[in-house]
């Protein structure tokens, strides 16, 4: 079982290959800032792309769209929810 | 010398039914054609209903009158079943057809025959009945085999601007009557069933996996639906040469770009309301004037809270009776445009108000709500009808009676 | 319609050539030996913002700069319509979502590739991208997708005057393509050098692909290309004669005659069964007019009328026929005025454009 720490990187190349965020390398954003708005401004499309990153990778299956909100906070968050969730 | 233009004719096919009268008979008996998807092959016939046509390939063929290992798309076989009604109800012989202009428009085309055999059509060694689909997952194709069937060959024009598609090839076809380019024109669109489309619609999360409830406040999503519906327009001269029967009158429309997002609308409805108000500017008609509204509706959270709002600003207070028919048909993406013109029509000749069925709590945002139930006995004289898809395409067609 | 003066004020074109950069005519010619004819793209961060850029498909990318460059071009802030055409849309996106359904059986698919690969994704995002909320509309009508959205500026310009209209004409290659079309023999079965490809007489084309914006309006300006003075679409002529009719009728109706056409420019695609009619027109009826083909350059797709259309305006605007064009040995005459383009697709689209010098 992974730490949440040993998560982090794990899900930033995660979300760099799923978004195609060319050019964003994992230090270049930090694992508190904000996903989607300010810092790396995510939008609707990136979040449903999420979803299927937290399915595809972790077999974790977040049905409500709005619970996406939460956990697609920071990447820190996304790797506490995975860390709680995550199915062998 | 800008020709008016006038509704001659009209065909369709829905998963209500087949032809004029049978679509009729469902809108006024609230006979839907919701249910669960069985003859599109996809894992996800037991959770995701849809509006489907109860016909096989094979049986659309028949109907159709041609020969499915000609490679026949289901988009096409719909499209030409209703072509052929539009046709004949306008008493179109084969050399105004010479002259005529045919404008159809899909967003799927062929990709329902493309996914099925999308492996086997690349490797060269394998031959089978896939080989008439070689080239049919163009959305073109269907429009060029439908030319080509009824010797439609004045103008051959395609349009996909997803679910504004149909109406558009309204709006095209009446430019070019106005300017001169054709006296008829033929104009619709024609959408089947597809995994491509059902799956990327899934992947936005805007399907419902129950019967679609628009403009009501417990609303999901959208059903998906198929079909395909064209309107035959006429020039004024054409008509008084003829002396042919009018149903309607295309008078003005607005085609518009919401410029928020790909996918969805503004959410203060912004584009709709421009769209709507540019339609009503063109054909000179007031707000006031306005009998009915055949809303697209489809029953997402985001279209019908911006479409509502839209509807509240244009009509100041005063919103005529508005109804979305989609829990009739479903989403028939490029095709509702069409089809939905087509009930406009129906709307017009029996003075009915098709009803919004499944609502039944207003939207806390709105302070209006959609017609319940089917109104008779109302005198039409201007109908206004939206269609607005992603890309920001933003649609509205306004038709005015003809008993003056 | 009404006669009525449409100018080309503003073009750019992404295309198998170096063509991106409006100040260079075909210096450099790219090669291509294996019958796929591939965009030769800039640097797209040049041309769109990098939020937006991380989502677009390559040729999104390349639509979205033509378009860009166009507008700069022209000198206009921005459009005020936009109109695209394209006959089979984003192959590479539809190709991944197709391929997704089938690798996942239906499931945990992604959103990106399905909205990418509609048809009319790059005119909603170019209208995004200038706020651009006028006219909309996408024509997928094989190959006459590009002359319908064309002809259909011309007839917003003639209902609405003072306007910009963007108008684009792309379509992508992809390698299913190429081979679910080697099936009906639409490409060359053995590999040739696309600068021969007029050489070979046998069935097939070139695969090719480009995306071209081209900034329409009813009034000229500084930046004027050259005028668009009409356009005519035939589908399925019966034969040559009918469609040589078909020409005459079209030119006289706008004042001219086969005379008076300085050049035209030959949409033949190098598959001989397709090729049989313009070949026949190019020598016979033409053959006393400088003439000039193109699709060794981009190979042929569905909207190749568009690179045809650039090079007709580039040779207006510079007064001059670059030789790797030229296909036979009447020379123009001097100040070149009055061009045709004559484009086929699969021998069932034919189209004629007619071009005048700006001035």
């Amino acid at each position: 079982m992974q730490t949440v720490e040993e998560l982090i990187p794990q899900i930033k190349e995660l979300i760099i290959k799923q978004l195609n965020l060319e050019g964003v390398t994992p230090e270049s954003f930090d694992s508190d800032m904000p996903l989607f708005g300010e810092g790396l401004g995510l939008d609707s499309i990136d979040a449903i792309e999420l979803i299927v990153l937290l399915d595809r990778n972790y077999g974790i299956k977040l049905a409500d769209p709005k619970e996406g909100r939460k956990v697609f906070q920071s990447v820190r968050t996304m790797a506490e929810y995975v860390k709680e969730h995550v199915k062998k | 010398m800008s020709q008016r233009v006038f509704v001659t004719g009209y065909g369709i096919i829905t998963s209500i039914g087949n032809g004029a009268k049978q679509n009729f008979q469902s809108l006024i008996n609230r006979k839907t054609g919701y249910g669960q998807l069985e003859i599109l092959e996809t894992v996800h016939r037991n959770e995701i209903p849809g509006c489907e046509i109860k016909y096989t390939d094979q049986q659309l063929a028949e109907l159709a009158g041609v020969d499915v290992a000609e490679g026949f798309t289901r988009t096409a076989l719909l499209g030409v079943i209703a072509a052929r009604e539009a046709i004949t109800m306008a008493g179109l012989t084969n050399e105004v057809l010479n002259t005529a202009a045919i404008l159809s428009a899909t967003t799927t085309g062929g990709i329902r025959e493309l996914e099925k055999y999308y492996y086997e059509l690349q490797d060269q060694s394998k031959h089978g009945e896939f080989d008439s689909f070689v080239d049919t997952g163009n959305p073109g194709e269907h429009t060029e085999r439908i030319s080509e069937l009824f010797g439609i060959k004045g103008y051959v024009g395609t349009v996909s601007t997803a679910c504004s598609s149909s109406a558009n090839t309204i709006m095209m076809g009446a430019d070019l009557i106005k300017n001169g380019t054709v006296d008829v024109a033929i104009c619709g669109g024609a959408e089947a069933l597809s995994k491509f489309t059902l799956n990327g619609f899934n992947t936005l999360l805007i399907l419902d996996r129950e019967q679609c409830r628009p403009f009501d406040k417990t609303r999901t999503g959208l059903n998906l639906g198929e079909g395909a519906a064209y309107l035959v327009l006429e020039s004024e001269d054409g008509v008084k040469r003829s002396g042919k029967k009018i149903i309607a009158e295309v008078l003005g429309y607005g085609n518009t770009n919401d410029a928020f997002h790909q996918t969805a609308s503004s959410p203060d409805g912004a584009g709709a309301l421009q769209a709507m108000q540019t339609a009503l500017d063109a054909g000179n008609v007031s707000p006031s004037k306005i009998s009915y509204v055949n809303a697209h509706g489809t029953a997402t959270e985001n279209n019908d809270l911006s479409e509502g709002l839209a509807l509240e600003k244009l009509f100041a207070g005063t919103v005529p009776p508005f109804s979305s028919t989609k829990p009739y048909t479903g989403h028939t993406l490029a095709a509702a445009g069409g089809i939905e013109a087509v009930f406009c029509m129906m709307a017009f000749q029996n003075n009915v108000i098709f009803p919004s069925i499944n609502f039944t709590q207003q939207m806390d945002e709105l302070t209006i709500s959609p017609q319940k139930d089917l109104m008779q006995n109302v005198s039409l004289r201007y109908i206004l009808s939206n269609s607005f898809g992603f890309g920001g395409n933003a649609s509205s067609l306004l038709f005015a009676s003809v008993d003056q | 319609m009404k006669r009525m003066n449409y100018y080309i004020n503003g073009i750019g074109i992404i295309s198998p050539q170096r063509t991106f950069n409006n100040d260079e005519f075909l210096s450099e010619v790219a090669q291509y030996d294996d019958n796929h004819l591939n965009c030769v793209t800039p640097e797209f961060k040049e041309y769109i913002n990098p939020i937006q850029l991380r989502r677009l498909s390559r040729m999104l990318r390349a639509g979205l700069s033509a378009a860009v460059i166009s507008v700069r071009d022209s000198k206009i802030n921005a459009p005020d319509g936009i109109i695209t055409g394209t006959g089979y849309g984003f192959l590479t996106d539809t190709g991944k979502f197709l391929t997704e359904i089938y690798d996942y059986k239906e499931k945990q698919l992604t959103p990106t590739f399905f909205m990418q690969s509609t048809y009319n994704a790059l005119a909603g995002l170019v209208a995004l991208t200038f706020k651009c909320k006028g006219y909309n509309n996408t024509y997928v009508n094989k190959g006459f997708a590009f002359e319908t959205s064309l002809h259909d500026a011309m007839m917003q310009l003639e209902k609405k005057a003072s306007q910009t209209l963007l108008v684009g004409g792309y379509d992508e290659r992809d390698d299913a393509q190429y081979r679910i079309h080697l099936r009906s023999l639409y490409y060359k079965t053995k590999p040739i050098n696309n600068l021969h490809l007029f050489e070979h007489k046998t069935v097939g084309t070139l695969q090719g692909e480009a995306a071209a914006f081209f900034a329409v309006s009813d009034e000229a300006s500084d930046q004027t290309w050259c005028r668009l003075v009409d356009l005519k679409m035939t589908f399925l002529p019966e034969s040559k004669e009918s469609l040589f009719i078909n020409l005459t009728r079209f030119l006289s109706a706008n004042g001219v005659s086969v005379n008076d056409i300085d050049f035209f420019v030959n949409g033949m695609s190098g598959d001989v069964k397709n090729d049989a009619l313009l070949e026949s027109l190019a020598q016979d009826e033409l053959k006393n007019i400088a003439e000039v083909r193109f699709k060794h350059l981009c190979g042929e797709y569905c909207t190749a009328s568009s690179f045809g259309l650039w090079l007709a305006a580039s040779i207006l605007k510079k007064q001059q026929i670059p030789a790797i064009v030229r296909f036979n040995q009447i020379n123009a005459q001097s100040p070149i005025k009055t061009v045709l383009i004559i484009n086929q697709y699969m021998g069932r689209n034919y189209s004629f454009v007619l071009l005048k010098s700006a001035h």
